[in-house]
């Protein structure tokens, strides 16, 4: 017992950690004006060492790429990318599928099987070969790769919904309130909804996490965003020829993403075992 | 524990509802795909096609009929097995694909006898010895195997072991026939997020599992430590990641796209790849037909499995569980 | 003193004594001199004797035998007069053969021809073929395999581009078994030249009537044999008995397909899975540098990129829009940044230092203040915001190149979107877009090129740049036999090109490949022509 105990507390040490971390990423994409010492976009000295100077006395404090741009401030505005649009598509990912989970787990019938086997169907897909085959359709821009993963991860997230609201529906005061008279819509937003929330907020943070990386996934693959634009997926595609020789080209990008997922996964981690206590 | 459904009716429902599932998935490929006949004759035809002879080809292959008929013939076509030839490799589309999807079966055979016995063992041993120094560290290990992208460990694994170590070659292309250690990468990478998945879920039931009353019993009936791990302990917990390593095959055939990318291995993953990028039409519609065909397939088997065991886990976390999009 | 002797031995052209007289005064250089009387049918070899050149000869002994792997893109070669891309020829040059051979040194040598003779006034052509020559099914090659192949070049159906290229033969005679004449309804000095390009390889005569599908019925009369072809994978080619000429030093080479991932093909390098790569850019020098056991090849080449612009489309038919993007251009810098400076830069009109014909127009001066005013002539005071479509063909240094472009122009409040396409949908629009960056590969004379890309109404005019003046001058130099003449005629060519801002045209890229150590006699090639024949391993 006295180990549960310590390994609650251990999770929720995490969870603040992650958090904090999540935090400050949101921060510095925000910030990414202020916080970036050059132009992300200007050349200058190409692959320069972390810590060099270069013209006009600036320092490169994680180095330049291959095309001269500094790598921290490219790291900063890449932020911007992958927080905007992975928040952007897990958003409208979870409007769409919260959407239809609650309609389908409640009014149940043709709607709820139609609706679960369309999400079924798009589920078929190894996730990657959707995006794939869905990019080659519409092109590649920054715009494409949101409706790409939103359509990609809104199937998942109706199911949990429309299985959360099956179960929550099932409880007392929900009869009750059906009992009562109450309008379908009132029930759903005040009764389902808000029991449904702790689950659902688990599940988003882990979610934006995986649109993250499949930003990065489909900026490697030069599915993504054009350049210039600063994308830690393609600063490690760009990179990584070069890699043994200038091993900064990938190795802050690399833990930059895996250091943001790593922090959605551990707020997940807390924020599930907070829905499991209550 | 109430009734177990027979296998049989279990198959037949499971099965009924992957072909309804595969039609729909058909209709949805070729509509994104084929849904402009002109544009389609453009790609097969070439750069310097004139429009009439886009015309006569459209006329030729049926493109001017109604697009339900195209549909249909394509269907026929694709259940009977001609799928057709590739514009860009001008070879017939199935004696294309089956070696490859051979070469990705291989990697994806690797990936999961990796990630089996690793995950589940770790995932014990951790969960066994709950908030020790060796459980904190195992899980560490694992959650940070599951944030790193596929393309950021291909990335820094072949910096390490390929270009400052020397240890394993660059690319797996197989190119002076099959080699072991060209697989060693690919299949390192692929097992790596999954294998510290499924050990976290291990673990994590491993623990609900002591902590519940019946272990209990068994402990106060005197059953030693070992005898109540593996007899009562291990039947339980396991449910959930058995199903689990099933479910992971959509995801491995996923992450085989990046990796057979990153490693130039000649499999379903790259093929498809360079279908889009040459605008293969055709290809591209067989390549994804038959990665989710692979997909329902192991969803049916998953299926059959899970309706079998029946596991008490509440239904919106194995909801959750299974789908990792 | 030794003198000069045609290679059949028949009266020396005309030309051939005045340039002579040339020499000793430098009016013209050694390469100017042999190139231009290779054309003229003088054989090289008494040439490099009239200089006093020493004669070459290999360094080590030769071995005989062994396999050699190349790593390159497998590409279909059905037709090779349609072939759009050098890695498919360089599969087929195994096997078929040319008229003449022009070496990285852009002189021409005899081939299947063994010598060739201008009329005085360049307009008639007699060729002699090499006698013994056997196709690799036995048939004997005459002037009616040559005469086949002309005639499918230049036919009004024809869709290769060896119809622009020869479109100044008007008729093929034959004269005997091993003899034939070209009639030209325009002089052209540079003939035996173009008959190299890639697209002129020499086909059986059967070749339509059996399909017209290479690969299924690979004859040739080269040093090899194809024994397998699978596109995207690999192509097998092992040394053939009964061939002409001294026989291949490889036994077989394997051609592999190891996708279009450089490093992963530098890596495959080190790891011993191939012995040649086909081509490397300025990214991967220094992962090459860090292996022992592999060289690098590098030789100066014409090969270029243009980021042209329509001049018929909005807004570049304003020729002051035209004007500022070029002025706001920085050559240098791209050229020093995008491809690590190992190069030329190019001054917009296309025309290398290197080319014999070359004027020295130079580069324009940057100028980012004029830019912005002629922007405001012409109506964008407040900037312009254009759309650049690239497809890579060449590889990433194209859109490293286009990007710091976008960083040049955007001084002068252009803002330039980047289109970047999969090379295979590049090409479908490649003519098309109103602004586009094309690849250029390297042709040994500047006015190939302009003659192809330039001149009103030609097949790869993709700019639509029509200029008479332009096209009388570019007439003009394709007739004249000296270079020193000639170049005072491209001063026209090249200054009507530059003012027009067609494009931006940054720099003349070197050309970059890789070998094992152990690769002997393999040089890299200006337009990436490798015969394998000559090569062997150590």
């Amino acid at each position: 017992m006295k180990c549960r105990r310590h390994s609650q507390r251990q999770t929720s040490v995490s969870a603040l950690c992650g958090a904090a971390a999540v935090i400050g990423w949101l921060l510095v994409a925000i910030l990414a004006d202020l916080l970036a010492p050059l132009d992300p976009l200007k050349s200058m000295t190409p692959l320069a060492l972390p810590g060099a100077t270069g013209e006009g006395g600036v320092t490169f404090w994680l180095g330049t790429d291959l095309l001269g741009r500094d790598i921290l401030s490219r790291l900063i505005y890449g932020t911007r990318t992958v927080v905007v649009l992975s928040a952007v598509a897990t958003l409208s990912a979870y409007v769409l599928g919260v959407g239809a989970g609650l309609f389908a787990g409640y009014v149940r019938g043709f709607a709820d099987t139609a609706l679960s086997f369309l999400a079924n169907v798009m589920l078929s897909f190894p996730v990657l070969v959707l995006y794939i085959v869905v990019i080659t359709a519409i092109g590649s821009s920054a715009t494409n790769v949101v409706l790409a993963i939103a359509f990609g991860s809104a199937p998942v997230i109706f199911r949990v919904t429309r299985a959360l609201t099956i179960d929550i529906s099932k409880r007392d005061f929900v009869t009750v309130a059906i009992g009562l008279g109450e309008a379908r819509w009132r029930i759903l937003a005040s009764d389902i909804l808000p029991n449904a929330a702790g689950p659902l907020t688990a599940d988003m943070c882990l979610r934006f996490g995986y649109s993250a990386v499949a930003v990065g996934a489909l900026g490697f693959l030069g599915l993504g965003p054009p350049p210039p634009t600063p994308d830690w997926g393609s600063m490690i595609s760009d990179g990584r020829g070069l890699a043994i020789v200038y091993p900064h080209l990938i190795v802050f990008p690399c833990l930059a993403i895996s250091s943001l997922m790593l922090a959605m996964s551990l707020v997940a981690d807390g924020l599930h075992q907070l829905s499991l206590a209550r | 524990m109430g009734r177990q459904p027979p296998v049989l009716r279990l198959f037949s429902k499971a099965v009924g509802g992957a072909c309804a599932t595969m039609l729909a998935v058909s209709l949805l490929v070729y509509l994104t795909l084929e849904f402009n006949g002109a544009d389609v004759a453009a790609k097969v035809l070439g750069p310097f096609s004139a429009p009439d002879q886009r015309y006569a080809w459209m006329r030729e292959h049926g493109y001017l009929e109604p697009l339900v008929l195209r549909y249909l013939r394509w269907l026929a076509n694709f259940v009977a097995g001609n799928w057709g030839t590739s514009t860009y490799y001008k070879e017939d589309i199935l004696a294309l694909v089956a070696p490859r999807l051979a070469s990705s079966s291989i990697l994806a055979a690797g990936a999961l006898i990796v990630i089996v016995p690793f995950s589940i063992v770790l995932g014990v041993i951790s969960g066994v010895s709950e908030g020790s120094a060796l459980d904190r560290a195992v899980s560490s290990a694992a959650i940070l195997a599951t944030s790193l992208p596929e393309f950021a460990s291909a990335a820094l694994l072949t910096a390490l072991l390929v270009f400052w170590l020397n240890w394993l070659p660059g690319t797996s292309t197989m190119s002076t026939g099959f080699s072991w250690r060209e697989l060693v990468l690919p299949i390192a990478v692929l097992s790596l997020s999954s294998a510290g998945y499924i050990a976290r879920i291990t673990r994590a039931s491993i623990i609900d599992v002591m902590a519940s009353p019946f272990v209990h019993t068994a402990r106060m009936k005197g059953c030693s430590w070992r005898r109540v791990v593996l007899r009562h302990a291990l039947r339980h917990a396991l449910i959930a990641p058995v199903t689990l390593v099933l479910l992971q095959i959509p995801w491995i055939l996923s992450n085989v796209v990046i990796v057979e990318v990153f490693f130039a291995y000649k499999g379903l993953g790259t093929l498809l790849y360079e279908a889009s990028l040459n605008s293969d039409i055709r290809l591209i519609e067989a390549c994804s037909m038959v990665s989710v065909i692979a997909v329902v397939s192991t969803q049916v088997l998953a299926d059959v499995i899970h309706g079998r065991l029946n596991p008490r886990i509440a239904p919106w976390a194995d909801d959750a569980l299974r789908s990792r999009a | 003193m030794v003198t000069l002797q045609n290679k059949d031995g028949s009266p020396l052209h005309p030309a051939v004594n005045y340039m002579c007289e040339k020499m000793p005064r430098r009016e013209i250089d050694r390469r100017g001199f042999l190139r231009t009387i290779a054309w003229l049918g003088v054989s090289v070899s008494s040439a490099r004797a009239f200089l006093e050149l020493p004669t070459e000869a290999h360094a080590q002994p030769v071995k005989i035998g062994g396999r050699l792997r190349f790593a390159c893109a497998i590409q279909e070669i059905s037709d090779p007069a349609l072939a759009a891309w050098t890695e498919g020829a360089n599969l087929y040059r195994n096997c078929l053969e040319f008229l003449t051979e022009v070496d990285a040194d852009n002189i021409t040598h005899p081939y299947l021809a063994e010598s060739w003779k201008p009329s005085p006034d360049l307009t008639v052509w007699e060729f002699k073929l090499r006698k013994g020559i056997r196709w690799s099914n036995g048939d004997a090659f005459t002037s009616e395999d040559v005469r086949f192949n002309v005639e499918r070049w230049t036919s009004k159906n024809s869709k290769s581009s060896n119809r622009t290229a020869f479109a100044a033969i008007s008729d093929f005679e034959t004269i005997d078994t091993h003899t034939f004449r070209l009639h030209l309804n325009r002089p052209v000095a540079s003939l035996p030249e173009q008959f190299y390009a890639y697209t002129c390889p020499i086909l059986h005569r059967t070749f339509d009537d059996t399909g017209a599908n290479w690969p299924k019925n690979p004859l040739g009369t080269g040093p090899f044999t194809m024994t397998d072809f699978r596109v995207g994978r690999h192509a097998i080619f092992r040394r053939r008995e009964g061939y002409w000429g001294t026989p291949a030093f490889l036994d077989e080479i394997q051609y592999i397909d190891m996708g279009t991932d450089l490093a992963a093909q530098v890596a495959a390098l080190a790891a011993g899975q191939a012995d040649v790569l086909y081509r490397l850019t300025p990214s991967e020098l220094d992962l090459l540098a860090k292996l022992p056991h592999a060289k690098l090849l590098e030789e100066n080449s014409a090969q270029t990129l243009v980021l042209r612009m329509q001049v018929d489309q909005k807004p570049f038919d304003d020729i002051r829009v035209r004007r500022a993007i070029v002025l706001a251009a920085d050559n240098q810098r791209m050229l020093s940044i995008a491809y690590r400076g190992m190069g030329i830069p190019g001054a917009n009109h296309h025309v290398a230092p290197m080319h014999p014909e070359y004027f020295p127009v130079p580069p324009l001066k940057r100028d980012v203040a004029q830019a912005r005013s002629l922007l405001a002539e012409a109506g964008y005071a407040n900037g312009l915001d254009l759309t650049l479509t690239l497809g890579n063909t060449q590889g990433k240094w194209e859109q490293d190149t286009a990007q710091i472009l976008q960083q040049n122009v955007a001084e002068a409040g252009i803002r330039i979107k980047l289109n970047v396409l999969p090379a295979a949908q590049y090409w479908p629009v490649w003519d098309k877009a109103p602004f586009a960056l094309t690849a250029w590969a390297h042709r040994p004379l500047a006015i190939m090129t302009l003659d192809l890309a330039y001149r009103s109404g030609a097949a790869w005019n993709e700019s639509h740049f029509s200029d008479a003046e332009f096209d009388r001058a570019l007439d003009q130099a394709l007739a004249t036999l000296l270079p020193a003449e000639r170049s005072k005629t491209m001063e026209t060519v090249e200054r009507r090109l530059q003012d027009s801002a067609v494009m931006v045209q940054p720099y003349f890229a070197r050309n970059l490949a890789a070998a094992s150590a152990n690769v002997q006699g393999h040089r890299a090639h200006p337009s990436q022509y490798y015969r394998m024949d000559r090569v062997w391993l150590n």
